[in-house]
């Protein structure tokens, strides 16, 4: 590559970097003391420890790019300090390094003396890197399909509702009401629920809708946000919006957003903040609601239909990164009869190894699957037959886990094993079959 | 107070006004940078998680790491009570003969345990493969300097006819300040303080979560 | 019979992954290849053509039978 190819890039990555570079990302960048202390606590050198899956050696490769750009000692000295040039065989080799091996949990800045947030160094690599159209293009697939759900509505909604319309029957077969209905734009719900396309987030969530009388109305996008795995603000942005003028439409006084790590985060956490403002609408995961009807009563459980062993997942986006810890023991302690902890958990969790769109990256899954390692090993210490989980991604890679490594387990969702609790009125269950049985 | 001396007394004042300098210079700098308040509805608080950010977050039994490498992080610990005592001689020095000598002697127990931690942290980052992997040579240097300056200040509190090399010594870490890690002492405060606001704010810090 | 150079069988996979593995099997296809899946996710109802209109392929079909959805997809590009 010439001389003046280097140049180019230098001068876009300093632009990029000066961009993102705010008083948090510097506080990450410039903290770190390289005391490895954080080497354990990421599960990817639980799995194997290597040097390169020590956290604090991620984030050096975004500090030496830094320092080269911007530390006069870098600039002066770079070999003193680290730096290196900005280079395309640089930044290729960062690919892996920010989209393979890491999650982007925070189980390292929670463990580390300092507070350094290497998920927030990783997520600026990931900005350069899909600023200089290095992402993975599955990722930008996914993303750019999910701003054509709505740019293309028209074309798409017909068959959107078809599937909706099959849903409905499948609700109403499973509680027994033919007027059990799946509202979609129902101006002056409560409530606007969003899902994942897939119907294992909308039926049960629908059945417990049902069972509760909520007011609420199902809506026409997907909270997934690739957007948010590229670290690509202004495309996450334009994701979100779909949702907030969708929930600003009907009027709703809340977005219920499935169980979903990251888009729970996203629109929890993440987006108000892009928008510079709280939106007019609370925003609540599916588990906070769930939970709520469990200690109000709304819900009617009988946990002695769910008698197997279950274990409980944490996912590092709804545990770690958004405080909802007690909110699934509330409801796992309301419908199964032995719910068992795996250690450590809570805030403490390990990541499945599935989060920040691995799960999407085909080329990738090797290392996911074998980050998964200390994952399997919590699960299988438990002696659990039942996996819980609340988010779709975990999910997914949980499947993949059970099947790779014959766990043997089941894999499902908070929702669904609150639905097989479920007694409706006049004692009443819900049909047989369960809710969804697949789980990959 | 001979020639020797005097020079490296003024070394060691323009050593202190250069990191003192070269701290504001950082302090200044972050202060520039953006800083967004967290605009989404709290789920826990904020301020109560600088506050844990700030002490019991501190605290080694209060996070798996620090149970797990226990040494390593009392060494660490020690190392920087070290640096503090080596500090207090610093700005104590010119009046060393009227301080009480028991407190003389702790400062250079103290000290003398500190180099001895922050040396052995060097020998650490020379021996385990993590710690090279991640290292930079100012890593290697930083700490070796700094630990020059913790044990000279054992020697000079101890022995007035150190103070000039302790001088010299002082000058060099403290011109060195702030432009290699060591400014990470800068850096620290901020690191902790958006740490807690983040997991406060959102209500994973245990004191920190409302109901 | 089928007249597909791909035939992938989807049954069971949850969203996005049949998108994942259609992405990843029209790689290997000529221009003008086609893909035929049978899933069972309804996810796929908007997932697939929203994908489709993303890359620019061709979406030749989409239907429904009872609880499978069978697509077909014509690489363009
Ligand atoms: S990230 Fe924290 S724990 Fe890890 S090396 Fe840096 S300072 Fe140490
Ligand atoms: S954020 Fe998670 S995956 Fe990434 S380095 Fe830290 S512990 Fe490892």
């Amino acid at each position: 590559m010439g001389k003046s190819d280097n140049t180019e890039l230098t001068k876009k990555a300093r632009e990029l970097l000066r961009k993102q570079v705010d008083r948090k990302l510097a506080a990450a960048l410039e903290t770190c003391v390289r005391c490895g202390i954080c080497a354990e606590s990421c599960h990817y050198y639980v799995a194997d420890p290597r040097p390169e899956h020590v956290p604090a050696y991620r984030a050096e490769k975004l500090r030496q790019i830094y320092r080269g750009l911007f530390d006069p000692i870098g600039r002066i000295a770079p070999g003193w300090v680290g730096a290196v040039p900005v280079s395309d065989q640089m930044l290729d080799s960062l690919v892996e390094t920010s989209f393979a091996s890491c999650t982007m949990c925070r189980r390292c800045t929670v463990n580390c003396p300092m507070g350094v947030d290497n998920a927030l160094v990783v997520r600026a690599i990931r900005s350069l890197l899909t600023a200089t159209g290095r992402a993975p293009e599955m990722l930008e697939q996914l993303a750019e399909a999910a701003i054509m759900r709505e740019e293309g509505l028209e074309y798409i909604k017909d068959l959107f509702l078809e599937q909706i319309a099959e849903l409905e029957n499948e609700l109403r077969e499973k509680v027994g009401d033919l007027k059990a209905r799946i509202p979609v734009e129902e101006q002056g719900a409560e409530i606007l629920y969003v899902a994942l396309s897939g119907a294992h987030t909308i039926l049960p969530a629908s059945v417990l809708f049902y069972a509760t009388g909520t007011s609420w109305s199902l809506s026409l996008f997907e909270a997934a946000n690739y957007g948010v795995f590229l670290g690509d603000t202004p495309r996450a942005k334009r994701i979100t919006q779909r949702i907030v003028d969708e929930a600003t439409r009907l009027g709703v006084k809340e977005v219920v957003v499935s169980e979903c790590g990251h888009a729970y985060t996203t629109l929890r956490w993440e987006a108000p903040n892009w928008f510079g403002k709280p939106f007019p609408f609370r925003v609540r995961s599916l588990v906070e609601v769930m939970a709520e009807w469990i200690e109000k009563g709304k819900l009617k459980l009988d946990p002695t239909r769910n008698r197997l062993a279950v274990t409980y997942h944490d996912s590092c986006n709804l545990a770690r990164n958004s405080g909802l810890i007690e909110e699934p023991r509330t409801i796992l302690n309301a419908c199964v009869t032995d719910f068992r902890e795996m250690t450590p958990n809570k805030q403490h969790n390990y990541c499945c190894g599935g989060g920040a769109g691995l799960v999407a990256l085909p080329e990738f899954s090797e290392q996911r699957l074998n980050a998964g390692k200390p994952k399997v090993k919590q699960i299988k210490a438990t002696g659990a037959s039942i996996v819980a989980a609340s988010c779709d991604n975990c999910r997914h890679q949980l499947g993949e886990l059970n099947e790779h490594y014959e766990m043997g387990v089941e894999v499902i969702g908070l929702a669904e094993l609150v639905v097989n609790a479920l007694v409706l009125d006049k004692g009443r269950v819900p049909g047989k079959e369960p809710v969804v049985a697949a789980t990959v | 107070m001979s020639t020797v001396e005097t020079s490296a007394a003024i070394a060691a004042i323009v050593g202190a006004v250069v990191a003192v300098v070269g701290c504001a210079w950082h302090v200044r700098w972050m202060f520039s940078l953006p800083f967004k308040g967290d605009v989404a509805t709290a789920k826990g608080s904020a301020s109560k998680g600088v506050m844990y950010a700030y002490t019991l977050g501190m605290a080694p039994w209060e996070k798996e790491s620090t149970r797990r490498h226990m040494v390593g992080y009392l060494r660490g610990v020690l190392f920087h009570v070290g640096i503090f005592a080596a500090l207090v001689v610093f700005v104590a020095s010119p009046w060393a003969t009227v301080i009480w000598p028991s407190v003389r002697l702790l400062l250079a127990a103290v000290a003398c345990l500190g180099g001895i931690a922050g040396l052995l942290g060097l020998a650490a980052r020379f021996g385990e493969h993590n710690l090279r992997a991640i290292s930079t040579k100012d890593d290697y240097f930083a700490v070796a300097l700094v630990s020059l300056f913790v044990l000279t200040s054992a020697l000079a509190v101890l022995s007035p006819s150190a103070v000039p090399v302790f001088y010299v010594v002082s000058a060099v870490t403290l011109v060195y300040l702030p432009f290699g890690k060591v400014r990470h002492c800068v850096y620290f405060f901020f690191s902790r303080f958006a740490f807690g606001v983040f997991f406060g704010h959102r209500g994973v810090i245990e004191g920190a979560r409302s109901q | 019979m089928s007249n597909a150079d791909v035939v992938l069988d989807l049954k069971g996979l949850l969203c996005p992954i049949p998108v994942v593995k259609v992405s990843q099997a029209i790689k290997s296809l000529p221009v003008g290849g086609v893909i035929e899946a049978t899933a069972t996710d309804p996810g796929v109802l908007a997932d697939i053509p929203a994908w489709t209109r993303t890359t620019g392929h061709e979406l030749i079909s989409i239907e429904r039978q009872e609880k499978l959805i069978n697509f077909k997809v014509r690489k363009v590009k």
